[in-house]
């Protein structure tokens, strides 16, 4: 094999996630009437601003070789104290800033300091006390809904204030800010895990956590900041979430932690660790996202999504095993 | 002896009730290079990673250029100028060869204040160290999960030569090389060594002990069981050493 072919061929395995969103969008917009439109294009990525934020965080702590099952109820928990706060009818205080603004800084940074401490509780524990990352935030994913439930009391916060909701509302080429807040996220993000020595030590430490600690890299400190963005990362998809519907409700958010987990890992993550790029999962965030609009523009019942998503996380793992031997012929 | 750059004063180490070392006495000067020889659990490792700062003594002191030393973990004793090679190798085979060569050491520039990966900066210093040292990988930019185990030892050996420090462990560096790599191996520690920095190098293989070491240093049931000059004893006499048929046990030795 010719340098050039090969180098061709690793450059297709490395985006394949990529390759496939673009087959995807092909094949709809060529048997799905009415799906080659820019305005269905633009609800593709407006629709998957809170799912990508989120996955964001998860990939963090699943490419250092842990785990944060915590994410969808953090987000849930940060969303319901935005909602709460902010919201002038139902459960709602409605507190009032003056000047207005003062609203959006103080419900982001409450949203993420929320999701930061919960992020710092279960990196504390994984960490420090030496306990398996899946059991924490387990119980986390469980207690923290549980306090959502308990501080609504199962009832709603609506009408946000509309200071804040204006992020959902207001536009710049044909996206609102809240896609756009998701996109940046993504930028910042990526550009953290490939160019910096942060991300490139959670990578080597999600590869090899002995080796990165013999070499003198503060493992522990590391993964407790991985942890805490997570938190915090998941803090500011709730405070998305809370712009989008316009308050909280107790069970905000059900089921985005499994549509986060199909996202990475179809995005190329591996759930061993070390391995995945978040570009990856922005596109694994799309796929999702392109196949809901599918199947919603096709009028088929919504409940045929879960087995869709199911179907593709057992695809990507599939296809993330023949990459494997495929790369083993190439070196 | 030249002048000793790390003192070893009756170290010790329990596991709980076992006692893996029961009290370690022994110096590395300047330069010289140490042998460190004994059977399989007679402490070998464990005493490789007090000093490499992976464990801490339960007992006993060390002097690290005149100087008390306890390094808590391994970043400190880097920072102090000490580079180890384990056993089992510490790569991530994950990432490139030029990652591994740097990690936690990366040069870094500054762009608005954030510390950037300043990679072909690495490369250009990868691919010169491993040029000098005459080794051969293909792309410095292939995951060393794709390298053969002699290429990924001789990375490791590279890595310290490289970093230097003031004092080198090596933790069987030879397992997984070949006649020709071992025998540069064994140049690569001289050349170190020359440099005025001290090396132990623990081995199964007398011959290379033989070859490369001013001292030979034998731990036998966790305690030192022979301390001599290479050229003042034979490979039978430290084989009677380790298996304890002269001096069972009696602690240092002359």
């Amino acid at each position: 094999m010719n340098p050039r072919t090969r180098h061709a061929l690793e450059f297709v395995l490395d985006n394949l996630v990529w390759f496939m969103l673009l087959l995807v969008l092909v094949v709809f917009s060529l048997f799905i009437p009415n799906y080659f439109q820019l305005g269905i294009f633009a609800n593709i990525i407006e629709a998957s601003s809170v799912l990508g934020v989120m996955s964001i965080g998860l990939a963090l702590v699943i490419i250092a070789g842990h785990m944060d099952l915590s994410v969808e109820s953090v987000a849930a928990l940060s969303a319901m104290a935005v909602g709460i706060l902010f919201c002038s009818s139902g459960i709602g205080l409605g507190v009032q800033l003056h000047p207005e603004w003062l609203m959006v800084p103080v419900s982001l940074l409450l949203a993420l300091a929320v999701g930061g401490l919960i992020g710092a509780f279960n990196g504390y524990l994984v960490v420090k006390v030496k306990m398996s990352a899946f059991i924490i935030t387990l119980a986390s994913y469980i207690w923290v809904r549980g306090l959502v439930l308990v501080i609504s009391g199962g009832r709603s916060a609506q009408d946000l204030a509309p200071a804040i909701r204006w992020f959902g509302i207001q536009r710049l080429i044909g996206l609102p800010l809240t896609a756009w807040i998701a996109v940046a996220c993504f930028v910042v993000f990526s550009l953290i895990m490939a160019k910096t020595p942060f991300g490139r030590h959670l990578v080597m430490i999600g590869g090899n956590e002995t080796a990165t600690f013999r070499a003198g890299i503060r493992v522990n400190r590391n993964l407790i900041i991985a942890f805490v963005l997570a938190g915090a990362i998941a803090g500011l998809a709730g405070w998305l979430l809370a712009i989008r519907t316009s308050g909280a409700t107790a069970n905000l958010g059900v089921g985005l932690l499994f549509n986060a987990f199909a996202a990475v890992v179809i995005g190329g993550v591996s759930l061993k660790g070390g391995v995945g790029t978040l570009p990856g999962v922005y596109a694994g965030v799309l796929l999702l996202s392109a196949i809901n609009t599918a199947i919603n523009l096709m009028g088929l019942p919504a409940n045929f999504t879960q087995v869709i998503h199911g179907l593709l996380v057992l695809a990507a793992v599939l296809l993330d095993a023949f990459k494997q031997t495929i790369r083993q012929r190439l070196a | 002896m030249s002048e000793p750059l790390l003192v070893l004063d009756n170290v010790t180490k329990n596991y709980g009730a076992i006692e893996a070392l029961k009290g370690i006495s022994f110096s590395i000067g300047k330069g010289e290079v140490v042998a460190l020889l004994g059977d399989n659990g007679a402490g070998k490792s464990t005493l490789v990673k007090i000093i490499a700062g992976g464990l801490e003594p339960t007992s006993g002191r060390m002097l690290f250029e005149g100087k008390e030393f306890l390094a808590r973990s391994p970043a400190e004793a880097k920072a102090a100028g000490i580079e180890t090679v384990y056993q089992d190798l510490s790569l991530c085979t994950n990432v490139d060869v030029v990652a591994n060569f740097f990690m936690g050491r990366e040069i870094t520039r500054k762009v608005l204040g954030i510390p950037v990966l300043d990679e072909r900066a690495m490369e250009a210093v990868v691919g010169k160290a491993l040029a000098s040292a005459g080794t051969r990988i293909p792309s410095l930019r292939t995951n060393v999960e794709h390298l053969s185990g002699g290429q990924r030892q001789a990375i490791e050996l590279n890595r310290f030569v490289h970093w230097g420090g003031k004092l080198v462990l090596l933790d069987e560096p030879f397992a997984a090389l070949g006649v020709e790599q071992t025998r540069r191996g064994l140049d690569m520690i001289r050349q170190v060594a020359s440099q005025g920095i001290g090396v132990v190098i623990i081995t199964h293989i007398m011959q290379q002990a033989f070859q490369v070491a001013d001292r030979i240093v034998v731990i036998r049931q966790g305690v030192v069981a022979g301390d001599v000059a290479r050229n003042k004893t034979s490979p039978d006499a430290v084989i009677n050493m380790i298996t304890g048929e002269t001096l069972a046990g009696a602690g240092p030795a002359g």
